[in-house]
């Protein structure tokens, strides 16, 4: 097992919506911030779910503005821990099936999220271009 | 009017061989910052394809020996530049895949390919 933990691997840069956002402004906040998922939170900052690009892009053809983040959002169930191996939240989202992860601040008292860990995330991680594959694979591409 | 795939889809894709493995096709994801790899064959032809999902499910196998055959998504989920954009999304939904190749019509070369993110993109707009 690595020592690797989930707060090494995790995007610290999570983008937040209201419960009664309109999806209409949850694809805008998306487009402008590299299409990521957005994290539904209620006005104490406390996050109740996750809005995907598929769940989003099922939408496609309708009234957007009529539609609330909370209508389309995932539940969070999951509570991750910063600190967990990287390989206990990968064995979890394989089980769960679940492409993103939400990470909890353990320290504060209601569940606010610090960071997401996508399945690219762990891309890179098991790419191994952390341990200086990175330079070798450029060279191979330039040849 | 209904539109077409061709209005959103990208031109060109990040490919690999079929016998490439796991790791080497995890570092082409992670340097092209590409969260998929079209597998094609040595005539050039679409075989499937492999998304971050895909390599994170083969996580815990020896990812120097799996190769990209053994784990891609084949590539029957294809789509022509003339497929509608809803029926591009529905069989995106339907499958749980956030790209989609695009091939011509009648033949397995690849064109580009349609993300869900050109999808989003559009919804903004509009």
């Amino acid at each position: 097992m690595s020592l690797m933990r989930v707060c090494d691997l995790m995007d610290r840069n999570v983008i937040v919506c209201g419960l009664d956002d309109s999806v209409k402004d949850v694809v805008r906040l998306m487009k402008a911030n590299q299409f990521c998922p957005i994290v539904v939170v209620d006005p104490t900052g406390e996050v109740w779910g996750l809005v995907s690009r598929l769940a989003v892009i099922r939408l496609y053809g309708k009234d957007l503005s009529q539609i609330s983040a909370e209508d389309v959002m995932r539940s969070y169930k999951v509570e991750v821990d910063p600190q967990w191996p990287i390989e206990r939240a990968i064995d979890l989202m394989k089980r769960t099936r679940f492409e993103h992860l939400i990470i909890i601040d353990p320290h504060a008292g209601p569940k606010r999220p610090i960071g997401i860990l996508s399945s690219f995330n762990v891309v890179w991680y098991m790419s191994n271009i952390a341990t200086g594959h990175y330079e070798h694979t450029l060279r191979m591409a330039e040849k | 009017m209904e539109q077409k795939v061709v209005r959103l889809m990208r031109r060109g894709a990040v490919t690999c061989g079929e016998d490439v493995s796991i790791r080497k096709v995890a570092q082409i994801m992670a340097v092209n910052s590409a969260h998929y790899c079209v597998v094609i064959n040595q005539k050039h032809e679409v075989l499937g394809i492999i998304s971050s999902r895909s390599i994170l499910k083969a996580f815990g196998r020896d990812l120097d020996q799996t190769r990209a055959a053994d784990i891609l998504l084949p590539h029957t989920f294809t789509i022509t530049p003339n497929t509608p954009i809803e029926e591009a999304v529905r069989l995106m939904d339907r499958r749980k895949i956030e790209h989609v190749i695009v091939t011509q019509p009648g033949n397995r070369t690849v064109l580009g390919l349609l993300h869900a993110e050109d999808i989003v993109d559009k919804m903004a707009q509009d």
